[in-house]
């Protein structure tokens, strides 16, 4: 039995409609009906900024969020920011669009930021207007959930190894 | 001869991509050019050929940032062409929508684009180390402004609500009630930025702009009202042409729109505030005397505080309509389609947004022409650069540089907005 010491938001980022960049809401929207306690899933399909004087609720944050293409559809990076940055996940001259890894630097500024940030990035390889998900980024939900899902439970405990991971090897099995 | 070039390839914290382009020769500025470099987008020519209805959803895709401001100018030209009013507590919820849009677009610019300049920090993510407690407050206004656009358009970003006659659907009073508790708060974290963004250092730097604007007989306004200037121009927005035009210089994809007595003119918060001020409520204009603002303001680097005071507004006003709601019977008003032509103009967070439609008998549209704010203040600004670098023409060019694109973002430009056109020539042998 795990002892609940901490709460643990995780947030799906991205747009349902817009093919592989709903991959973040699938994810949380799969691991809804199985949280310990004191965690709580949230959809983020606008802007991202308004994210960030929500942070600081939570002890813990996991992420999960769509990557640009780069050759790899499916592939899932885990980024645990006690140990690491976040490269900027999507190139962008906007300044009026802004991304994740500008949030989380603003919430760190902010000290709004929890001790814990994990982020969870997926390769998408097509975002048409109300596409699906492509079958490999479709194939990395299970794989995706089952490691946010061991994440969260050792949030919520109190511990969690650092690491970062690419785990594109396993999903091409 | 002595000749000094000057370049910013990139300008930051603005919308697009946009470059100056700044020539100094025998002390003295011979040529500024905002040189807007993003490529055309043809939202013109996708929308020939398109239902009616299309209409606000494709034309709210010219910008992320101020969609309604299309999808209002759209709806109104269409209302206008089919000979249909939008009245009552359909025009009070546009009115609403519009409100959510000028919160989270001014909050956005206040605190994280403009903000900096004045404090000295290259942007807001380090400015927020030394001033949380105002980014926070900015970040609080915007989700309200937020919450605004995902419960009235169903959702934050390219809302998809809107239609011509009204909405998809109307919201219940239940639905508005949770949005008036946060604008209650969102005023006052709109209030505290006024207060701080009132004690900037100011450049003493003014200029004679004429201010363009809608003017309406009420109201502060959003999207109606007859096309003025502070110069004499009082026109139906139909009879933009015989005010203006719009020319295209060799340098930039975005056409530029000009006066046709005079030049350059101006759109936007300082052009709203001055033609308008009388149409604010009286706590309003007491607050904007409180910073030290008069009734007209010309100095482009206090329209920080002006956006600010609209911001104010705006709050304001969204609680007023959600206190005063009552669901109408239906959520739009029937249209029944014919030939004609359509005028909209509506007050963008960053100025009037011009529309023009004709309709095929059943609606198709025939031709589309449409004139964002930017492209109207581009001229404006390319004088503001050749001021402000006339006014330091003995300062290292690093100092002009930052002044100048500091001079930009005065204006919140859009560039992706004001990209709009490429003549393609093709020479074959």
């Amino acid at each position: 039995m795990i002892r609940i010491e901490h709460s643990v938001g995780i947030i799906g980022i991205g747009n349902p409609d817009r093919g592989d960049d709903g991959i973040g809401l699938r994810v949380v929207a799969d691991l809804a009906a199985r949280l310990p306690q004191r965690c709580k899933v949230m959809a983020c399909s606008g802007d991202v900024l308004s994210l960030v004087n929500e942070w600081r609720h939570w002890d813990a944050v996991v992420c999960v969020d769509a990557a640009e293409p780069d050759g790899r559809p499916g592939r899932i990076r885990r980024f645990d920011l006690a140990v690491t940055r976040l490269p900027v996940l999507r190139s962008s001259v906007s300044s009026h669009a802004v991304g994740l890894s500008e949030a989380i630097a603003l919430a760190k500024a902010l000290h709004c930021l929890p001790p814990r940030v994990i982020v969870y990035a997926v390769e998408g390889s097509q975002f048409g207007l109300g596409a699906g998900l492509s079958p490999k980024v479709e194939r990395a939900i299970a794989r995706v959930a089952a490691r946010v899902d061991e994440d969260i439970r050792l949030l919520a405990s109190g511990s969690s190894d650092h690491h970062n991971e690419f785990l594109h090897e396993s999903l091409q099995r | 001869m002595a000749t000094r070039t000057l370049r910013v390839d990139a300008i930051a914290r603005v919308e697009g991509e946009g470059a100056l382009d700044l020539d100094i020769r025998d002390g003295r500025v011979a040529s500024a050019r905002l040189r807007i470099f993003e490529p055309p987008r043809f939202f013109e020519a996708i929308l020939r050929g398109r239902g009616h209805e299309e209409a606000p959803d494709i034309a709210a895709r010219i910008c992320g940032i101020c969609p309604i401001a299309y999808q209002m100018s759209a709806v109104h030209a269409i209302e206008q062409a089919f000979g249909a009013r939008v009245e009552g507590p359909l025009r009070q919820l546009r009115r609403l929508i519009y409100c959510g849009e000028w919160i989270e677009s001014h909050a956005l610019h206040i605190v994280l684009l403009h903000a900096p300049d004045f404090l000295g920090f290259e942007d807001g993510i380090r400015m927020a180390r030394d001033h949380g407690d105002r980014v926070r407050a900015g970040l609080a206004l915007k989700k309200a402004g937020n919450e605004i656009m995902r419960v009235l358009g169903g959702r934050e970003i390219h809302p998809v609500n809107v239609r011509p006659g009204g909405f998809h659907r109307v919201p219940t009073r239940a639905e508005l009630e949770p949005l008036a508790t946060q604008l209650v708060e969102a005023r006052a974290h709109a209030v505290d930025l006024l207060r701080w963004v009132a004690t900037f250092p100011f450049p003493e730097f003014e200029r004679d702009y004429e201010f363009v604007g809608l003017r309406h007989p009420d109201e502060y306004p959003f999207n109606e009202g007859r096309l003025v200037s502070n110069r004499g121009i009082d026109i139906d927005i139909a009879d933009f042409d015989r005010e203006f035009e719009e020319r295209q210089v060799e340098y930039s994809t975005a056409l530029q729109a000009v006066t046709r007595r005079g030049g350059a003119y101006l759109v936007g918060p300082l052009a709203r505030y001055a033609l308008n001020f009388d149409r604010l409520p009286a706590s309003i204009q007491d607050l904007s005397r409180d910073c030290g603002l008069g009734p007209v303001c010309r100095n482009p680097f206090r329209s920080i505080i002006v956006r600010s005071i609209e911001a104010v507004y705006a709050c304001e006003e969204a609680l007023r309509i959600i206190q005063d709601y009552e669901p109408p019977e239906l959520a739009a008003v029937p249209l029944t389609p014919r030939a004609g032509t359509g005028y909209g103009c509506t007050e963008a967070p960053r100025g009037i947004c011009w529309h023009r439609y004709e309709f095929e008998a059943d609606g198709t549209i025939r031709a589309a022409r449409i004139v964002p704010p930017t492209s109207q203040n581009q001229a404006s600004i390319e004088a503001d650069m050749a001021a402000i670098a006339t006014s330091l023409l003995d300062r290292p060019d690093e100092i002009l540089r930052e002044r100048c694109e500091q001079g930009i973002r005065n204006h919140d430009p859009c560039i992706s907005c004001a990209t709009h056109f490429l003549t393609l020539n093709v020479h074959r042998k």
